[in-house]
């Protein structure tokens, strides 16, 4: 096979690349700074937090992140917005291309799940699989959450203006619950099912090099090709394999981020009784 | 006739003037009344400095008012001790208060609060030095008619009225007595705890049977492609 044949289906654009690409960095950010302060009665917390000067620029750190992941966001809800058609809306927020859940994600769930246990066949699933789609509302959701709990707690004497000051007593716990929701749903779920499981082992490159194996993909997603092949997009969406270097260097980060997400999720669980919660 | 009739208008002229008089004192009073409320949770930002009208407190009952009822002191630290707060001395009366040393003896909850565990914090520096006033007296520092100055603007500089009713000493968000002491943060955390906990529950379980499903396919694959090999 040459290495311009062209084996692999284009899934993400380079905008969306770039978002993931920022996220993974704001998120490990936060979820560094975040630990070595929630963490900081103990010697592990107090390495951590070390990394960045200390217990007051960790915090520093986590609120300007968290200001700039607020402002991603933003920018990709009007990226969201532009993606629309509005001509055909509402109709077109309803399809196969479509991050929203629909009836159709429930029954492939369910039918997933009997696969899992192996009482069903495995379903076609199209384009985005619910697990995705799941993942992509739960990042939304957390921003939202995270975001304006963040805000509050980051600015106590603005906020408590704007409501009593136990809300921050209550803001800080759902901030605290919804970052730890989120980093384990990244580091174990989102990690194990996007590069560590057999089929996508050793890593899923699509977040990376915006593409996908065609041969995987029609294996997995049967129903997103066959729709591309019907409608006669396939040949326009296939491109080549990324270069060597490209890869090794995808390897490299994403084996990066995998391994800082475990490594922090497990001291932090090893830790978790000897801090005040 | 007359000298009635004008002694009775003079009459209606003063009842008129005093009248107008209540009209245009109103909204100054209403202004007064309305200070109280508003200095506290809109527009105040620790002076420190009020009018006296605006801290002299209300009605104050030494002792508070199960002391006068009779109830023993000595069984205060089972009881609900709510009354203590606007004591003087909110530990009067407590059977051996002396041979503790450490508050958290009697308040082990108290002393583990990101305030003191994390600023180091010490009781006195908040509550006062002995004997340390219930923290709804007029002279505690604690009191919340100047908590927010006293207290929490020592590092909190700016500090607000509504700024200082944060539960420094929160209690713990799970346990069901906060359902009547904090209800709204009891229900903040189950709700919280229950999306998170049916994310993990569902998704864990999920994940891991993908992954050994996965590897039960590619064993039994290598094992048909090895026996086509064979043939």
């Amino acid at each position: 096979m040459s290495p311009n044949s062209k084996t692999r289906i284009r899934r993400f654009s380079p905008l969306q690349r770039l978002f993931h690409l920022l996220l993974i960095l704001c998120f490990m950010t936060q979820a560094t700074t975040g630990l070595a302060r929630m963490y900081i009665e103990t010697v592990w917390g107090q390495r951590l937090a070390w990394v960045f000067g200390g217990y007051t620029p960790s915090r520093t750190i986590h609120i300007y992140v968290g200001i700039f992941m607020l402002c991603i966001f933003a920018l990709h809800v009007l990226y969201m917005l532009s993606k629309v058609n509005w001509r055909k809306f509402p109709g077109s927020l309803v399809g196969p291309d479509s991050m929203l859940p629909q009836p159709r994600d429930l029954k492939e769930s369910i039918q997933h799940f009997g696969w899992l246990l192996g009482m069903a066949k495995a379903p076609r699933f199209e384009r985005w699989g619910y697990w995705e789609k799941f993942d992509y509302i739960g990042v939304c959701w957390g921003m939202c959450l995270l975001g304006a709990t963040g805000l509050l707690l980051a600015y106590p004497l603005v906020a408590s203006r704007i409501m009593p000051g136990w809300g921050l007593n209550v803001a800080f716990w759902v901030h605290k619950i919804e970052a730890i929701l989120a980093m384990g749903h990244v580091f174990i779920i989102h990690f194990f099912i996007a590069h560590l499981r057999p089929h996508a082992f050793p890593m899923d490159r699509a977040m990376f090099e915006g593409s996908v194996d065609l041969a995987a993909t029609q294996h997995e997603k049967p129903d997103w090709v066959a729709r591309l092949e019907e409608t006669g997009k396939l040949e326009s969406v296939l491109v080549p394999e990324a270069p060597g270097w490209r890869r090794a260097f995808h390897y490299v980060f994403g084996y990066c981020a995998v391994a800082l997400g475990i490594f922090l999720l497990i001291v932090a669980l090893v830790n978790s009784l000897s801090i005040t919660w | 006739m007359l000298s009635s009739w004008l002694g009775r208008k003079k009459l209606l002229i003063g009842l008129a003037l005093i009248l107008m008089m209540t009209g245009l004192l109103g909204p100054a009073w209403a202004e007064e009344v309305r200070s109280t409320r508003y200095r506290y949770g809109a527009r105040e930002v620790s002076t420190g400095y009020y009018e006296e009208y605006e801290v002299k407190p209300i009605l104050y009952l030494p002792g508070g008012p199960l002391m006068r009822k009779g109830i023993p002191l000595e069984s205060a630290p089972t009881e609900p001790i709510r009354w203590r707060t606007y004591l003087t001395d909110t530990h009067l009366g407590i059977r051996d208060y002396k041979r503790h040393h450490d508050c958290t003896d009697c308040h082990p909850q108290q002393g583990r609060d990101r305030h003191t565990v994390r600023a180091g914090i010490t009781c006195d520096q908040c509550h006062g030095r002995e004997p340390i006033s219930g923290i709804n007296h007029y002279w505690s520092p604690l009191s919340p008619i100047r908590r927010h100055a006293y207290i929490c603007a020592k590092c909190h500089e700016g500090a607000s009225v509504s700024y200082a009713e944060y539960a420094v000493h929160e209690p713990i968000p799970a346990m069901l007595s906060t359902r009547q002491t904090f209800p709204f943060l009891f229900f903040a955390f189950w709700m919280m705890a229950t999306v998170a906990g049916g994310t993990f529950v569902v998704f864990l379980p999920h994940t891991a049977l993908w992954g050994i499903r996965e590897l039960l396919i590619m064993k039994k694959d290598r094992a048909e492609s090895e026996s086509k090999q064979q043939d």
